[in-house]
């Protein structure tokens, strides 16, 4: 599970209202090489909630040098655009597991798959 | 000469000459047509014609056809490939088929109910197919004229329709009476205990002494059933349940002719003509092992009975007239004992031939226990060979996702092997799907998804720019459920975002266009191999509508009129006969490619059993509430190997019924609705 897969997950047990953002706790993590696309970056950031971003890779002990809020201009900026790049798709969750913030319900993850099924008295 | 007279000279020529224009385009585009046929014409006379729309599968029938092409000439043979829009005529002189060339081209027959215009074109050799000849099933005889006209008169008469039961509501079913015993719909067999009073018809006694005398028969049946089939209805096929009657099973037809299609487990289809008045027995292999059939329609293809012309008797059309088949069974009060234990429900046992098949939902609790069982548990058994059919994205799906913008936040609800995860790069994307082993293959090509059910998916609201839900909405068992996974789906919309939704077509013909389902069918049928037999199409098959003739009649049966709401088992590659019901997909391991995949090729028992269309589909073991691995659901096949079979749930979808149900949601316009290769989709928009 990769953060930016994250940023758009929630927790949707019956009754929670803030189900969002799900807590990550990894056991294992791996960094990956993905081609980096500036464009492609460009246009993913107004899509994600930013906070939540910084927040997962710091869970994740890889926020690096993410800054809290988002940098005037970061089109042009390719340094910023490379350290996005990194955090949203090269970084990936193998295992370990999800967790509802309110409820405390926990979703696994495994070989990088979140699995978000409910039980019958959850849906 | 006259004034007057050269005008109207000139003025024919005129109609002439643009006639002649017309002619020459369409003889142009039958060209093309034959040509990817394999057809190839020439412009210098010949002795041999092709005869384009004079075909069988033009409702062309070789009677007239011979009619047509005999005034010009002496033919010396006439050629009429089954199920072809096209037909060849061969004339002993060449100043026959120049004759017919000048004066066929471009003309309207009328054919019965049709017209159709023929285009001939020379060609250099007409090609003739050798049909072998097959033979009739082991156990299978024909005695033809068993009852005298006066008997058939009797026996139709003896039989008082009026006082059928509640099965025959319906009127677009065949009709159904039983005398001696009364057979049971929910557990395929005869309450042995509980005979009917009448027992059978006097009339019939005269018929079964014969059948003593002349050997067929050593006990006199007991129980009798009595169809009747107008034009256009049948019988799926089946197999008379062995432990409810004994051996030999004799029908009689009368009123009319029809063909009986019986098939092996292996394969072999053999087509049976019965005439009017002969008795069919069935004893040994035809009676446990083979399925006999009726295909609904309204004609058959039968040997042409004239020898008129040629070496090879050739095939034409039969009409199909109203038939009623008097079926007489012995009832057996031991276990069957035959030598075919892999279609026997005395020897598997219970485990395999359940008395309670799944019936439709309705609550919410069933419908989750039915969806776990013919969904859930199928998609994770079959997975990997699932994935392995699904492998080109359909043409109209890329085109909407390709025109989203770059930079789009995409969700495939339902993505399956994630066949469309990756077609447009440019987008954001994620997938969902409820089976954890086709997700796990998403995961392996690098794409990203998580498992979940698609009636609640755990996404923000409002997150996307669009989503796409390709063939998953069929399977939900309600109309509830069906319209929540709509909503689903719009609320995870953007306002302004749109989703894509196709959801399998009951209409799988449409615009006189079968969909590639049901074409690779015939092509199984005509022998030749198809590449590709998933229920997608792959390639948009181009292929010209010359046919003018629906060759295939359907019962329209919704759910609502099912006798108990009973699901039954499709045959596949065929049309629907309903709305709700059971699609065998038969488990191949990694094989050969091009193999055929979830073909009906091996009759499972999955069919449904004597008599009645809406019974049981005996290969689903399951009742819901005992859940054993899927690999209960064996099906053995002669020489040994076994061949699982699985079956889904399938809710296919009316013209309208997925727009009607959209429609259903606030806040929503449909933008696009169309029907595209036996599926029904549409476009809606979020306000």
């Amino acid at each position: 599970m990769k953060l930016l897969t994250h940023n758009m997950l929630t927790s949707h047990v019956k009754g929670v209202t803030k189900g969002y953002p799900l807590l990550i706790k990894a056991t294992e993590v791996k960094v990956n090489e993905v081609e980096f696309n500036p464009k492609f970056v460009c246009r993913m950031i107004p899509k994600l909630e930013w906070s939540t971003l910084v927040q997962a890779a710091d869970q994740l002990g890889h926020r690096e040098e993410l800054p809290g809020e988002l940098v005037p201009d970061y089109e042009k900026n390719g340094d910023f655009l490379k350290k996005v790049h990194r955090v949203l798709l090269e970084v990936e969750v193998i295992e370990g597991c999800l967790q509802c913030p309110e409820s405390g319900r926990e979703f696994p993850i495994s070989k990088g798959i979140p699995n978000m099924l409910l039980n019958e008295d959850e849906a | 000469m006259d004034c007057d007279v050269v005008n109207n000279m000139n003025a024919a020529t005129r109609r002439t000459k643009e006639d002649k224009k017309v002619l020459k385009k369409q003889q142009k585009a039958s060209h093309t047509l034959l040509k990817h046929e394999g057809i190839s014409t020439t412009s210098q006379p010949t002795k041999s014609l092709v005869v384009a729309n004079g075909g069988l599968g033009n409702g062309v029938g070789r009677e007239d056809l011979f009619a047509a092409v005999n005034q010009f000439g002496d033919v010396e043979s006439l050629l009429m490939p089954p199920q072809k829009p096209y037909a060849f005529v061969t004339y002993r002189f060449e100043d026959g088929a120049r004759k017919a060339h000048a004066q066929l081209n471009g003309k309207k027959l009328q054919t019965g109910e049709n017209s159709v215009t023929f285009y001939l074109s020379y060609v250099d050799s007409v090609k003739h197919r050798e049909e072998t000849l097959v033979g009739f099933p082991e156990g299978l005889t024909l005695v033809e004229d068993f009852v005298s006209l006066e008997e058939e008169a009797l026996l139709l008469a003896a039989v008082d329709w009026s006082m059928s039961n509640e099965a025959q509501k319906a009127l677009k079913h065949r009709r159904v009476k039983h005398y001696g015993f009364e057979f049971r719909y929910d557990n395929n067999n005869v309450d042995k205990d509980k005979p009917l009073p009448a027992g059978l018809p006097d009339e019939c006694l005269p018929v079964l002494q014969r059948c003593l005398q002349d050997g067929l028969i050593n006990v006199l049946p007991d129980q009798l059933t009595v169809n009747q089939y107008e034009s256009g209805q049948g019988i799926p096929p089946h197999v008379d349940t062995h432990s409810a009657f004994d051996d030999t099973i004799l029908s009689l037809s009368l009123g009319a002719q029809a063909v009986m299609e019986f098939r092996h487990p292996d394969g072999r289809a053999v087509p049976v003509v019965l005439p009017e008045r002969s008795l069919m027995v069935m004893k040994g292999e035809s009676r446990y092992l083979w399925t006999h059939g009726i295909t609904p329609r309204k004609f058959d293809l039968v040997p042409a009975c004239e020898p008129d012309v040629g070496s090879n008797s050739g095939l034409t059309l039969r009409k199909r007239g109203t038939r009623t088949s008097f079926t007489f069974r012995k009832i057996r009060y031991e276990p069957c004992c035959c030598a075919f234990p892999s279609a026997c429900d005395s020897q598997e046992g219970t485990s395999l031939y359940p008395p309670s098949p799944p019936s439709l939902p309705c609550c919410h609790a069933d419908a989750t226990l039915l969806e776990e069982e013919y969904v859930h548990r199928v998609y994770d058994a079959i997975a990997s060979h699932f994935s392995r059919t699904r492998h080109t994205p359909w043409p109209h799906v890329c085109h909407f996702l390709s025109s989203l913008p770059p930079g789009s936040v995409l969700v495939d609800v339902g993505c399956g092997n994630g066949k469309y995860l990756g077609v447009n790069p440019q987008l954001i994307t994620v997938g969902c799907d409820r089976s954890s082993a086709l997700v796990q293959i998403c995961a392996e090509r690098g794409f990203q998804v998580f498992v979940s059910d698609a009636l609640s998916v755990p996404l923000r609201t409002a997150l996307c720019d669009a989503c796409i839900s390709i063939a998953v909405i069929h399977h939900f068992s309600t109309l509830e459920r069906r319209l929540a996974a709509v909503r689903e789906l719009v609320r995870l919309l953007k306002p302004g975002g749109q989703a894509l939704i196709y959801v399998w077509a009951y209409e799988q013909e449409y615009n006189k266009q079968k969909s590639k389902y049901l074409k690779d069918h015939d092509k199984q049928h005509n022998g030749e191999k198809s590449k590709d037999t998933t229920e997608e199409s792959q390639e948009s098959h181009e292929e010209p509508s010359v046919f003018t003739t629906s060759l295939v009649a359907r019962d329209v049966k919704d759910a609502s009129e099912m006798t108990e709401g009973r699901l039954s088992v499709h045959t596949n590659r065929t049309a629907f006969n309903s709305q709700d019901l059971l699609v065998p997909w038969h488990l191949k391991g990694r094989k050969t490619h091009g193999e055929e995949e979830s073909s009906g090729r091996f009759s499972s028992r999955g069919e449904p059993n004597p008599d009645f269309d809406s019974s049981m589909s005996s290969d689903t073991t399951h009742s819901p509430d005992s859940k054993p691995s899927p690999s209960d659901n064996m099906c053995q096949i002669p020489g040994g190997s076994s061949v699982p079979v699985f079956h889904r749930y399938y809710h296919v979808f009316q013209q309208g019924e997925l727009e009607q149900l959209c429609t259903q949601v606030t806040g929503i316009k449909v933008q696009t609705s169309y029907h595209d290769q036996g599926n029904w989709c549409v476009v809606l928009q979020k306000e």
